[in-house]
């Protein structure tokens, strides 16, 4: 199986991303869905996860509480804020200007 | 607002930061526990899946620690552990924590405090409404009254008052009388007299200032717009809480004082002391009570009672520079107007010319007036030098001693940058050790410091009663105190941080101690040593310098015979209800004298109007026949009684005392000091000699005897030309008693006081002392400046002599392998002695030849403060120079023996 580590500065955008998506994740729900999500070529380091989180939660992008998973043992979910949301456009307007900028690199070559 | 919450996020985490590691901590369980049943699930051996999920999800240490980071305090933790790190260090070596901590708080503290007077005494500003635009007329130097025709610093009250009416360029101007009512009176209707300092000022004064009262009102310009009939008194904070045990109910309260009895309508707020530093009135009475107030002064309409003080708050928008213009030319217009009307000693021609050299100079009252801040701010100049260069060999005792410490600690330094410790990281921790201990000498020095300002004041108080000058520890001062102590752990813990980090990491590694030839020689700590004894050396010649200055000042003839069976008493006839050319004077001063010498036990006794030191003085030139008046005398003089000189112990060295046939209606007649004499009459017998006081009346008074040359104001002065009038020729208050007793002086002083009561049961008595007594505290200025100096010089050299003793000791220590080397190959005690002997010598020859030429360059700034000696005296080099070498070589010897008692088996074992 080929993994590719994923680019830097992208990993709060999938978190993000992620999060928008399925509304309330544990961590380990949210690296496994980038996982999955990404067919298994999205390999995050997993803990650097947590990492992100904190900064994300100093920065008021998301709110975390403690509820309880499916197999009944505490987690912390995870939430977007109104805050994060609006991140969450303005770093999917960085990527794809960034991406698009690329892929015209690549294109006329 | 986005910054504000994310920092009260930052916070709650910081407070909660315990159960966020936890629950972190959790996430992270759960996360590879879940990760490892699902690689289970798909067919991994159980501990090959853990072994996987743990790989999968990183460094979980630096996860954490990055995760920890995202909330923002790593710096606040790391600089705790460093602070905790560092208490746990110096406390692992007490004894050397200690001494540095009390070398620092010495310092500081000594700093402090003399920081404290100077800003109290220089720089403080008035605490009232915007004191920057305030103006005073003139320099604010000379106090009294005179009639001198156009002064620019002494105003009379109607010349005031027209200033007042014509300038342009003040909003509000105000005037304060040159000196204080020291009276005595009855407060609220006790029976016993108290004294009293009351300031005279105009309605005006504390509008003009901007200060509110704290109760009642202050005065009004309707207080002072008629002569003698506002009997109204503001009471200073200060006495209304010590007299008035802060009375709520103050308003209203009465004073009697003299015939007059003035109510308090108003007391002053707790800051204010008035607009002289270091003089705070009891009471603030309208001038216009100048006549009625003891002593009567008077002069509310005279053109030539030229005594207040003159201030003005500028108008917005006029500058410093406008008002002296226009100050200058109502000055102008207003004396050229009164020409005429000055009948004094000038002829109008001379007066014109006066007034065309008069400038008024305006000067920034900001400050307020003080004269203490004219002969304190030498002192407390040297003084400030003096604690900076003791701080500073305190500093360089610290150096070393961390110097040393990060020498011993240059193992583990290395091993740490080995692991991969960034040297900032470390430097900030060497820095953060320095100022754990800079602060806690600062904080220990402030301790030291409140209680040394105090001692400082009364040392510099010179009377009873201590200055009223505010001391108290403040926002300023405790800025001032942080603001040395950062600049204190900068100046000892730079060197060393940068000495412990910056290492050859291989050489430390490897290395036992002495490995490094450089540790032991250590230039830098012996360059610290070098400057300690050269700055030591400067101040035990200063020090030197002064202490022999004060003995030489106490060693000075005054001029009177045993001044220790003197006693001087203070009277106030004026506050006992006589007024000032009252007829019952003479009486009351002839019972007195007569029934006090007549007491068993005493010699003699007189009045006078001055004695000794600190009365102020009365002095104006005096005429001859046929004399160039430009070249007029400037005379003192005093009005004494026929016991004068006997009392005092003055010889009459020609001619006769004072007798009963100097009367009202005879001849008037003088005696003159000895100097006075010579410079009046320069040949010939001076007894028969006529002068005056003015060069119309130049027959005014005839010289019947030369008295004996005796010092007046201070005994630093030259002779003085002194003379002295019968009190039986003319109505006078006195107010300076004195006897010369033999026997117990206790039973004496209390006995004269009796009597004095028993003529006049009213008549106030204050300060009994004795002539010597006064004759020393005069030179308490100097006995001050010689036991501070004295006190920091031994502090300094004994600083010096920790920091030789701690380096050899350290230098011994390092070598001690060396010398069991050496010793174990046959050298003698005596010769290793030596070698560490010669090293100590070494270090304070090159101190001491680097202290002399600097104690010769710093002892100009202090040669007007000497007495009887040269700065560059050498007997004081000499002094300083073999004392300090003794101490020095004293303090080296110890480590020396040590370093001679080595054992050779047990050093080379440890090597």
């Amino acid at each position: 199986m080929n993994r590719d580590e994923i680019p830097p500065g992208t990993l709060s955008l999938l978190i993000l991303k992620t999060l928008a998506r399925y509304g309330r994740l544990h961590g380990f729900e949210i690296a496994d869905s980038i996982q999955r999500t990404s067919e298994e070529v999205l390999q995050v380091e997993e803990g650097s996860l947590y990492p992100a989180l904190q900064r994300m939660l100093v920065k008021g992008w998301v709110t975390a509480q403690w509820g309880v998973t499916a197999g009944n043992r505490r987690a912390r979910y995870y939430q977007l804020t109104s805050a994060g949301r609006k991140q969450l456009t303005v770093e999917l307007t960085h990527f794809e200007r960034v991406m698009g900028a690329i892929a015209r690199v690549i294109q006329t070559a | 607002m986005e910054i504000l919450h994310e920092l009260w996020r930052r916070l709650q985490m910081l407070f909660h930061s315990r159960q966020l590691r936890a629950d972190l901590e959790e996430e992270m369980r759960l996360h590879v526990d879940l990760r490892t049943r699902q690689k289970a699930e798909r067919g991994l051996a159980p501990g090959d899946a853990r072994t996987a999920a743990l790989r999968g999800f990183g460094n979980q240490t630096l996860l954490r620690e990055k995760s920890q980071a995202a909330w923002g305090w790593t710096w606040l933790e790391s600089l705790l552990r460093d602070t905790l790190y560092g208490i746990r260090g110096l406390l692992r070596s007490p004894g050397a924590t200690l001494v540095a901590l009390l070398s620092l708080a010495l310092g500081i503290g000594a700093n402090t405090a003399i920081f404290t007077l100077t800003d109290a005494v220089m720089f403080r500003l008035l605490p009232v409404k915007d004191p920057n635009r305030l103006f005073l007329l003139g320099d604010g130097r000379d106090a009294g009254i005179s009639d001198e025709f156009g002064r620019t610093d002494l105003y009379a009250n109607p010349v005031y008052r027209r200033i007042q009416r014509e300038n342009h360029v003040f909003s509000s101007t105000a005037a304060v009388f040159s000196m204080t009512n020291d009276v005595h009176g009855f407060v609220d209707g006790r029976i016993e007299p108290e004294p009293l300092k009351i300031q005279l000022v105009s309605g005006t004064y504390f509008a003009t200032l901007g200060v509110e009262p704290l109760l009642g009102r202050l005065l009004a310009d309707s207080d002072d717009n008629s002569e003698g009939n506002h009997p109204v008194a503001i009471a200073g904070n200060r006495w209304w809480k010590r007299r008035l045990a802060s009375d709520p109910a103050a308003v209203g309260k009465t004073i009697r004082v003299g015939g007059t009895v003035y109510s308090i309508v108003g007391v002053a707020p707790p800051e204010f002391f008035g607009t002289t530093v270091g003089v705070e009135p009891d009471l603030w009475v309208p001038l216009s009570m100048a006549q009625d107030l003891p002593p009567h002064w008077g002069g509310y309409n005279d053109n030539m009672a030229e005594s207040l003080y003159v201030f003005g708050r500028l108008k917005p928008g006029v500058t410093a520079a406008e008002a002296s213009t226009n100050v200058n030319l109502l000055f102008q217009q207003i004396f050229h107007q009164l020409i005429g009307s000055f009948p004094d000693n000038n002829p109008a021609h001379r007066n014109a010319a006066v007034l065309g050299q008069a400038h008024v100079p305006l000067n920034p009252l900001a400050k307020g007036l003080s004269h203490l801040r004219a002969q304190s701010s030498d002192p407390l100049r040297i003084l400030s030098a003096v604690v900076a260069l003791v701080l500073l060999i305190a500093c360089a005792n610290i150096a070393n001693l961390l110097l040393a410490r990060s020498t011993a600690r240059g193992r583990e330094f290395a091993v740490r940058q080995a692991l991969g410790a960034a040297r900032g990281r470390l430097l900030r921790q060497l820095f953060t050790e320095s100022l754990v201990l800079a602060l806690a000498g600062g904080a220990l020095g402030v301790a030291f410091a409140s209680f040394g300002s105090r001692m400082l004041l009364r040392m510099i108080s010179r009377g009873p009663d201590v200055l009223p000058i505010d001391v108290s520890l403040n926002v300023r001062l405790l800025w001032f105190t942080l603001a040395i102590t950062m600049i204190t752990a900068l100046l000892f813990g730079t060197a060393p941080a940068f000495r412990a980090t910056r290492l050859e990491l291989t050489n430390s590694l490897k290395g036992s101690h002495g490995a490094s030839p450089g540790a032991a020689k250590s230039p830098l700590a012996r360059a610290l040593v070098i400057t300690q004894v050269a700055f030591s050396l400067v101040l035990m010649v200063g020090a030197d310098l002064f202490l022999r200055s004060f003995v030489n000042l106490s060693r000075v003839d005054s001029g009177f015979d045993k001044p220790e069976n003197v006693l001087l008493l203070t009277t106030d006839e004026s506050s006992a209800g006589y007024k000032p050319d009252d007829a019952r004077l003479p009486q009351l001063h002839r019972q007195i004298e007569e029934r006090v010498s007549a007491l068993p036990g005493i010699v003699s006794g007189s009045f006078s109007t001055f004695t000794f030191f600190r009365e102020g003085a009365w002095n104006n030139p005096v005429y001859l026949q046929g004399f160039d008046n430009d070249k007029s005398v400037d005379v003192k003089h005093n009005i004494v009684g026929k016991g004068y000189f006997a009392t005092m112990g003055i010889p009459i060295l020609a001619g006769r005392g004072f007798g009963p046939q100097d009367t009202l209606t005879s001849q008037r007649v003088a005696i003159v000091s000895q100097r006075m004499a010579q410079t009046l009459f320069p040949s010939g017998s001076p007894i028969g000699r006529h002068y005056g006081l003015s060069p119309q009346k130049t027959g005014e008074f005839e010289v019947i005897g030369v008295a004996r040359d005796v010092k007046f104001a201070g005994l630093d002065e030259p002779a003085q030309t002194l003379d002295y009038y019968s009190w039986n020729q003319g109505a006078q208050y006195l107010g300076d008693f004195e006897v010369r007793f033999a026997g117990d002086r206790n039973s004496v002083a209390s006995e004269v006081q009796k009597a004095i009561h028993a003529i006049d049961p009213h008549l106030p008595i204050t300060r009994v002392e004795s002539l010597e007594d006064r004759l020393s505290s005069s030179a308490s200025g100097q006995r001050t400046m010689a036991q501070l100096s004295t006190f920091f010089a031994l502090a300094a050299a004994f600083l010096s002599s920790i920091g030789i003793y701690g380096l050899m000791s350290y230098v011994v220590s390092r070598r001690a392998g060396e010398i069991g080397i050496r010793m174990a190959l046959g050298a003698e005690r005596a010769h290793v002695r030596w070698l560490v002997m010669r090293d100590i010598l070494i270090l304070i020859a090159a101190g001491i030849a680097i202290g002399i030429p600097a104690t010769l360059a710093l002892g100009r700034l202090v040669a007007n403060m000497l007495y009887g000696l040269q700065p560059a005296d050498p007997l004081s080099l000499a002094a300083a120079t073999m004392l300090l070498f003794a101490i020095a070589v004293l303090a080296g010897f110890l480590p020396a023996r040590r370093a001679s008692r080595v054992d050779p088996m047990i050093a080379l074992r440890c090597e």
